[in-house]
């Protein structure tokens, strides 16, 4: 995903830099949002998966950022329309996990039928995001 | 975490975006009071667990107690903090010797968010998946989290 649209982690923006001011976000979310709208004609994202991935993730951040319920959270169209994009999103999904931790649980068991989260760890995400990398490795979806 | 001061981070949801959803806020009575972070959710906040989601999914993927009935109903959420040792109590106000929270619901009778109160007065809320905040009572009623149906009290824990 990283290689076909803008992001934050391509320009090695720190997110947590807490001397970053007000204007600099303002400024980021503007190009985030121009980036936007470069990918969002359907004919570039329905021939490119990623490109595809990364217009519905940033509108499903941006929609649910503010949820606690899993259930609404993972019931967001975007989400959905993640999740029917099928097993070729589980690297894509993988990749964005071992950059940024997020909610992707609810679909990656959906398309693979899968959980190697423990019960105990239920709930604790950094444990259930490396449980799923673990897993992504040991099916070859992550070097 | 309660002290972390406001601005302790300017993630890409700033106050501007907070403000924004929640029309009750202003820049002058609500304070950011941690980094934005994923790990843990409101209902963990409330009930003070910083390293857990909590929340009763259908896919039975996050945190909550084997005790408590896994279902979203106000009814269950309720019986979660009846299990912390809170109870149901009538006003908002601050009582001496006791800890409060809110459980929010929206228009579609939905439970959406819990909040906390501090020794204050005011109150707290982790948002989402961003920061917590200090807030008035009714600082976070809006469309998104719909408003304060129930109020539990209980006597500090510490």
């Amino acid at each position: 995903m990283s290689d076909l649209a803008p992001s934050f982690e391509m320009m090695n923006i720190e997110e947590d830099n807490s001397t970053i001011g007000p204007d600099f976000m303002l400024v980021k979310r503007h190009i985030e949002d121009l980036a936007t709208h470069y990918f969002k004609p359907l004919t570039r994202q329905w021939t490119n998966p990623p490109i595809r991935f990364f217009n519905l993730r940033s509108q499903w951040e941006k929609d649910t950022a503010m949820l606690s319920s899993i259930t609404e959270i993972a019931m967001h169209p975007s989400y959905q329309q993640i999740i029917g994009m099928g097993p070729s999103v589980i690297p894509l999904i993988l990749n964005e996990m071992t950059i940024k931790p997020g909610h992707w649980f609810w679909a990656l068991k959906s398309i693979t039928g899968e959980d190697p989260v423990q019960p105990k760890q239920r709930g604790r995400i950094r444990e259930m995001v490396d449980a799923w990398i673990q897993w992504g490795k040991e099916q070859n979806y992550l070097a | 975490m309660d002290s972390v001061g406001k601005g302790a981070k300017l993630s890409g949801m700033t106050e501007f975006a907070i403000r924004k959803s929640f029309p009750n806020l202003t820049g002058q009575n609500f304070t950011i009071t941690s980094p934005e972070t994923p790990e843990y959710n409101c209902i963990a906040w409330a009930a003070g667990d910083m390293e857990a989601w909590w929340w009763p999914d259908a896919n039975n993927q996050y945190y909550w107690p084997e005790e408590v009935p896994r279902n979203e109903s106000l009814r269950a959420f309720k019986y979660l903090f009846e299990n912390l040792g809170y109870q149901e109590c009538e006003t908002a106000n601050y009582e001496e010797g006791y800890e409060k929270i809110g459980i929010y619901r929206d228009m579609q009778n939905k439970t959406t968010h819990a909040s906390r109160q501090l020794r204050s007065g005011v109150w707290t809320s982790k948002l989402g998946s961003i920061e917590d905040i200090e807030h008035p009572f009714r600082g976070l009623d809006s469309s998104d989290y719909g408003s304060v149906f129930l109020i539990m009290k209980r006597p500090n824990q510490s």
